[in-house]
C-alpha cells in the first residue's frame, strides 16, 4: 500500500482555446489621464 | 439639470472602473459597466465591445448574440464572436459561416479547427492545427494529439511531439 500507479486508456482531451483569443479593446485612451505633468497640475 | 457634455459620472471614469473589472476578470461587473457607459453613449464601440467579450467570458452566449443582434444598425464586425458564440451552442454549419473570407488571422484558424473538429471533420481540423504550429499557440499541441487519435492516426502523435 499505497497500490501503484496505472495508465489507463481515454478519450483525449480537447481544449477550447479559441476562448483565449476573445479579446477585450484597449481601453488605454478612454480613461482617465493620471500621469500629469507639473505644469497642467498647476492648472487644474 | 448638467448639460450633456458634462454627466454626473464621467465616461473616462467609467472606463477606468470597467478596465479595472476586466484585469481581475470580474466579467459579470464588467458587462454592468459597460452597460453604464452605453447609457450615456449607446453607440461606443468600445463599450459594446467590453460588453460582448465579457459576457462570453461569463458564459453568457445567448445575451452576447442578443447584444450583437441588437447593435446591428452600427456595422461593426463582430464575426468572429458571432462565430464563437454559434460553436459554444453547437450551430456547427452556422458558425463557419462568419469564418469566412477570414482565414489569415490564426485565432480565426483555432475556431474554424474546433468546429470542424466538432464536425468530425477530423482531416480538415488537423490540416489547420499544422498549419498553427509555428504561430506558438499555447497548449495546441492538445488538440493536435486529440486529432490525431480521433482521426484514427494515433501513431503520428509520437513524430509529431518530436517535431515541436
Amino acid at each position: 500500500f499505497p497500490p501503484a500507479f496505472q495508465a489507463i486508456p481515454r478519450n483525449p482531451i480537447v481544449l477550447d482555446l479559441a476562448y483565449n483569443t476573445m479579446e477585450f479593446p484597449s481601453l488605454e485612451n478612454r480613461m482617465k489621464k493620471d500621469k500629469k505633468g507639473f505644469i497642467s497640475r498647476l492648472w487644474r | 439639470p448638467s448639460p450633456a457634455s458634462q454627466p454626473a459620472i464621467g465616461i473616462e471614469d467609467l472606463f477606468t472602473t470597467l478596465n479595472r473589472h476586466i484585469q481581475r476578470s470580474e466579467h459579470e461587473q464588467a458587462v454592468k459597466v459597460a452597460d453604464q457607459v452605453l447609457s450615456i453613449a449607446p453607440n461606443d464601440e468600445d463599450a459594446i465591445r467590453c460588453k460582448i467579450v465579457a459576457l462570453i467570458k461569463n458564459d453568457s452566449i445567448d445575451e452576447a448574440l442578443s447584444t450583437m443582434e441588437s447593435s446591428r444598425k452600427l456595422q461593426i464586425d463582430f464575426s468572429f464572436f458571432k462565430a464563437y458564440c454559434l460553436y459554444r451552442q453547437n450551430k456547427l454549419n452556422e458558425a463557419l459561416e462568419p469564418l469566412k473570407g477570414q482565414e489569415g488571422n490564426s485565432a480565426v484558424m483555432l475556431l474554424q479547427s474546433q468546429i470542424l473538429f466538432r464536425m468530425g471533420k477530423m482531416d480538415a481540423s488537423l490540416d489547420i492545427y499544422q498549419k498553427l504550429q509555428k504561430s506558438k499557440i499555447e497548449s495546441l499541441e492538445i488538440n493536435l494529439v486529440a486529432g490525431l487519435v480521433s482521426a484514427g492516426r494515433a501513431s503520428d502523435v509520437q513524430g509529431m511531439m518530436e517535431a515541436l
